[in-house]
């Protein structure tokens, strides 16, 4: 039983992505995460000196800033900075700097749907290119359950208001490992089939939810591909120390970063046509 | 599609890493010393990554990530470049782009005495070495080398401070002497002092020297070598026609 999704994709089909990096010039680290026309801009700030007084001294601190495309901040802000927020503080080291803070700070462009996993992806991205010690990375996918109980992957603002229930999910990322059982094991099983956050709107039964999470985890291998080809750091190619990242377009020469944009989005494009 | 490969590779030396790749595995390395450098951690049995970036291996028993940030991880022994932020009785507050401000004792210098001791300004710009760096502590900085002499630690006056980053100052303190430095070196005269924490001090004698040699630095992160000196003669033939 197929459903016919406005844009043509098929049901397990994501929207292209973009990533890029290192876009601001004044900040720490930056990235922007497109999935289809939701675009997000997260600059991250940091370890800087103190922390704020409810927090604990002796760990790291993430302060998370959500700056809305327009209006007032509210409530929904808040609840975005606290999901963002615990998100991060789960895939951070936190013992490694302790009575430091971190501000990460994100600028929804535009909103299409799914802008909270664009925004956890855009966010981790950019803690990467701050040279934040992590754990591992977390990949974000927004699920939608339709009235038949058909599951869709990242779904369009309009699919997402006429759906019964959506489910938005963040995985760990799936890892090289020099080990044969790949990653490490938390209480038995690997850390990849871990869920790092999971928040629903809406009433969907429990076997929905699980089957949300059996297509969420199968997506994010794919993203998690895509992520890891875009923090590769650009080198040039006789140079064997450090890695270059273009900080500035020298006139004439095309910018490295929209190249890789392109790529991706065919790629993922012909990935998923498969699946 | 396959997501699983049918045998893992034995090595991730010299390749692209992220946050949570396993790159040794500790259990079939019994009786070895390794020393792990930035970007790695033990966890257990296997030895993680922590940033992005290239893994390195170096003979006998060292392995990092070689990666570039905009800030700076402070580690005893390097060469860095500070800005003074406060000054109170014991020490200066000289900050160095890393997590905390670092404290420069004002005895460390030179024949230093309590009648001696020098009054920097806020702001004043500093060559320093790092002295101590422990995890959680503010760093410890001192105008002079291990053995007590001043060996040109101390400020830097005149000239013009610029920030890169961390990975384009290794490039520049490289030996042999990197490409850009080399090719400037050879047309106009200045001095350069680079820091690790990612901040660059150029002085010459003419300010459109300075501006040149500031320029070629900044634009040669991502260039190769032929490429560097290519930009650094259209920048000098520029520089002559202006003048």
């Amino acid at each position: 039983m197929e459903i016919d999704r406005l844009d043509g994709r098929k049901a397990n089909q994501l929207r292209p992505l973009a990533c890029s990096r290192n876009i601001l010039n004044r900040a720490h680290g930056s990235a922007s995460w497109t999935q289809g026309d939701t675009k997000v801009l997260v600059a991250v700030y940091g370890p800087k000196a103190g922390t704020k007084k409810n927090e604990n001294p002796e760990k790291a601190c993430i302060e998370v800033i959500w700056k809305p495309k327009s209006g007032q901040i509210g409530k929904s802000e808040r609840e975005y900075e606290m999901i963002v927020k615990r998100t991060l503080q789960s895939i951070c080291i936190l013992n490694i700097n302790p009575n430091t803070t971190t501000s990460v700070i994100v600028q929804v462009i535009n909103d299409d749907g799914a802008l909270l996993p664009c925004a956890i992806n855009a966010a981790c991205a950019a803690l990467v290119d701050a040279g934040i010690p992590l754990k591992h990375l977390a990949v974000a996918i927004c699920c939608c359950l339709a009235d038949s109980g058909y599951i869709i992957l990242d779904p369009t603002k309009l699919e997402e208001q006429s759906m019964k229930a959506y489910a938005y999910l963040v995985f760990p990322n799936s890892i090289l490992s020099v080990r044969p059982e790949g990653s490490l094991k938390v209480q038995g099983e690997p850390m990849e089939h871990g869920v790092i956050t999971s928040g629903t709107q809406g009433a969907m039964s429990v076997d929905d939810y699980l089957n949300c999470l059996e297509r969420g985890r199968a997506a994010t291998a794919k993203m998690s591909t895509v992520l890891r080809r875009n923090l590769q750091p650009q080198i040039a190619s006789d140079l064997s120390f450090g890695d270059a990242i273009s900080r500035r377009d020298l006139s004439g020469m095309i910018s490295q970063r929209e190249f890789y944009g392109v790529i991706l989005r065919l790629d993922l494009a012909s990935a998923s046509s498969t699946a | 599609m396959e997501n699983k490969p049918t045998s893992s590779p034995t090595s991730f030396v010299d390749q692209s890493v992220v946050p949570g790749d396993v790159v040794l595995d500790l259990s079939n390395m019994t009786n070895q010393t390794l020393k792990l450098g930035g970007g790695l951690r033990q966890d257990c049995d296997a030895i993680s990554v922590m940033k992005a970036g290239k893994l390195r291996f170096s003979n006998p028993n060292k392995y990092w990530v070689e990666s570039s940030q905009k800030r700076y991880v402070p580690h005893a022994g390097d060469s860095v470049l500070g800005i003074v932020v406060d000054s109170k009785a014991d020490n200066f507050l000289v900050d160095i782009k890393g997590p905390g401000l670092a404290f420069l004792p004002v005895l460390a210098f030179e024949g230093g005495t309590r009648r001696n001791i020098p009054k920097f300004e806020i702001g004043t710009l500093l060559y320093v070495r790092v002295v101590k760096a422990n995890p959680g502590m503010n760093p410890e900085l001192s105008c002079t080398d291990a053995s007590g002499k001043a060996a040109e630690f101390g400020q830097l006056k005149d000239g013009y401070m610029f920030e890169s980053s961390t990975g384009l100052s290794r490039m520049l303190l490289s030996s042999p002497t990197c490409p850009v430095l080399d090719a400037l070196g050879k047309k106009l005269s200045f001095e350069t002092a680079v820091g690790l924490n990612g901040r660059v001090w150029v002085n010459a004698s003419s300010p459109s020297t300075v501006i040149v040699v500031a320029n070629a630095i900044m634009n040669s992160e991502s260039l190769s070598g032929v490429q560097q000196r290519i930009m650094v003669e259209k920048l000098i033939q520029n520089l002559k026609l202006s003048t």
